[in-house]
């Protein structure tokens, strides 16, 4: 008898010891689970930062190289072009006075070559650095991007804004605007062989959508996503828009083609007017 | 015939309660839809064929019979079903594997098992509880939830453990098993209609926790939704 009371006694102690720790167990799936997500969301959130961070300086980089080559066109290249114009002129004057026909025909051919490529320069410098967009703002830089491309190309390009005073907004996110929509026109011009494109900007309270249309050949996003063909283009939007904390969605609309929009934030200009780009500075440019 | 089961139930309410408990996660999954996931089919079958055969044992104990024979037939069914769960919840193949291996070396064993402790098959009236099964049942089950927390923890690919309903059925499991691994060889010789070993409250130790179970069944079932078990 008593080794039978004795016998479930420990079998007594035995089972809550068995239960507690099975409470144990459970109680500590939870908590350890719990808290390996909390730091694994840390370092997650760490990393993402620093990538952030990393393409913010990638980006910085690039637009500070830009502005170096666009001053050394302009300061370099320009002047010598300028010099090199008013030498011919000169010496056009020179061949007039001999009467050589051929001589003359010679150098006038010469001196339109040096205008063209002073023009050229001119356009390539204005396409380096967007000076319009820092003076005027993100709507009449638009305006002028599809004016230059409208006489270069065969294309109707429309642009509609949801207001007529655009609000200026901070330099970072007025250039990561304005390099989306190059960018996505590009692409139109580049791969959908398109002759008509549509570009809307919106602004509300919170949020600034830009969106481009176009009636190519369209494409599916998800299939380009699916087989990592989304080219550096398309990667490079999404990256600048990662900065901003911005989005990029694509759509293909039922009339064909295909349209993008792009949605970021709302920032503000601070009451700091943005520096002029000319005369260029050399220094770093942070954006 | 209700006044026996009624009789039945005021003396043994503990035993009583999960025969009848057993209906709450079996209704909840066919509300939810939840056998639409193989998991939860696998569970739903499991706590039907667990009714079934409670509800046998529950009419013969109320008429005064063995109903060991019973018990010992489903430690194997009881087995292979809860084990299977684990086949779809377990990622690795070697240990999937292992698994299926344990289901018929298990069975195998409990039947020799049930052969063993009881000689003549026939007696029914005389039958007694397997010696080893049920712990070799518990301890297999243990290793099997305790692999499969690990598992969790190390692919830490459910954001809320409280919201995913086979975390709770895992608890369940768990519960029911620990309160079962040391008092199950006991229960060979307590649960004998002659000559029966007395060991008062731990007799309804397992009883409890079943309910435990099947509320903590429950509770995860209750949990489930489509949309969020597919993420």
């Amino acid at each position: 008898m008593q080794n039978n009371d004795e016998l479930k006694l420990v079998l007594l102690i035995a089972s809550i010891a068995m239960l507690m720790m099975a409470f144990f167990v459970i109680m500590f799936v939870m908590y350890y689970q719990k808290k390996k997500f909390e730091e694994e969301k840390k370092i997650n959130d760490i990393e993402k930062n620093y990538n952030r961070l990393l393409l913010d300086t990638a980006l910085n980089s690039e637009e500070t190289e830009r502005r170096r080559i666009a001053q050394d066109l302009h300061d370099d290249i320009g002047t010598m072009l300028s010099l090199t114009k008013l030498s011919l002129n000169q010496l056009s004057k020179l061949i007039v006075t001999s009467g050589d026909d051929k001589e003359d025909a010679i150098m006038k051919k010469s001196q339109s070559l040096v205008e063209e490529t002073i023009l050229h320069v001119r356009r390539i410098t204005r396409d380096l650095v967007p000076t319009t967009l820092e003076r005027f703002g993100l709507m009449e830089a638009i305006e002028e991007f599809i004016h230059k491309l409208e006489e270069d190309n065969n294309l109707v390009i429309s642009f509609q804004s949801s207001t007529e005073e655009f609000p200026r907004q901070g330099q970072k996110l007025e250039l990561t605007l304005y390099r989306i929509m190059q960018e996505l026109v590009n692409n139109a011009i580049k791969h959908a062989n398109c002759n008509k494109i549509d570009i809307s900007l919106e602004i509300d309270e919170e949020i600034i959508g830009l969106r481009v249309t176009d009636n190519g050949v369209g494409f599916d996003p998800d299939k380009i996503k699916e087989s990592n063909l989304a080219g550096l283009g398309l990667l490079g939007i999404e990256s600048r828009l990662a900065i901003v904390n911005g989005t990029v969605q694509y759509e293909q609309p039922t009339q064909g083609g295909s349209s993008a929009i792009a949605r970021i934030p709302v920032n503000p200009a601070s009451g700091n007017k943005p520096e002029p780009l000319h005369p260029f500075r050399r220094e770093r440019v942070n954006i | 015939m209700l006044e026996t089961y009624f009789s039945y139930f005021k003396r043994q309410p503990l035993a009583s309660i999960p025969v009848f408990l057993t209906l709450l996660p079996i209704f909840l999954i066919w509300r939810s839809k939840a056998y639409h996931e193989r998991t939860f089919l696998i569970l739903l079958i499991y706590l039907v064929f667990k009714f079934v055969l409670d509800f046998t044992m529950f009419e013969w104990a109320s008429n005064q019979r063995n109903t060991v024979l019973f018990y010992n037939l489903s430690v194997p069914v009881r087995y292979v079903l809860t084990s299977c769960m684990y086949y779809y919840k377990l990622e690795y193949k070697q240990q999937k594997t292992w698994l299926i291996i344990s289901m018929p070396v298990f069975v195998g064993f409990s039947v020799w098992d049930i052969v063993q402790t009881n000689p003549s098959l026939l007696d029914l009236h005389n039958h007694s509880m397997v010696l080893y099964s049920t712990t070799v049942e518990s301890l297999l089950m243990l290793f099997w939830i305790l692999l499969y927390f690990y598992n969790t923890i190390r692919a830490l690919r459910i954001p809320n453990l409280l919201n995913y309903p086979f975390f709770w059925i895992c608890s369940g499991l768990l519960l029911y098993y620990s309160s079962l691994l040391f008092i199950a060889p006991v229960l060979h010789y307590a649960s004998k209609w002659e000559e029966w070993m007395d060991i008062g409250i731990l007799y309804n130790v397992p009883y409890v926790f079943e309910s435990v179970s099947i509320i903590l069944f429950s509770i995860g079932i209750s949990q489930y939704s489509d949309s969020s078990y597919a993420k």
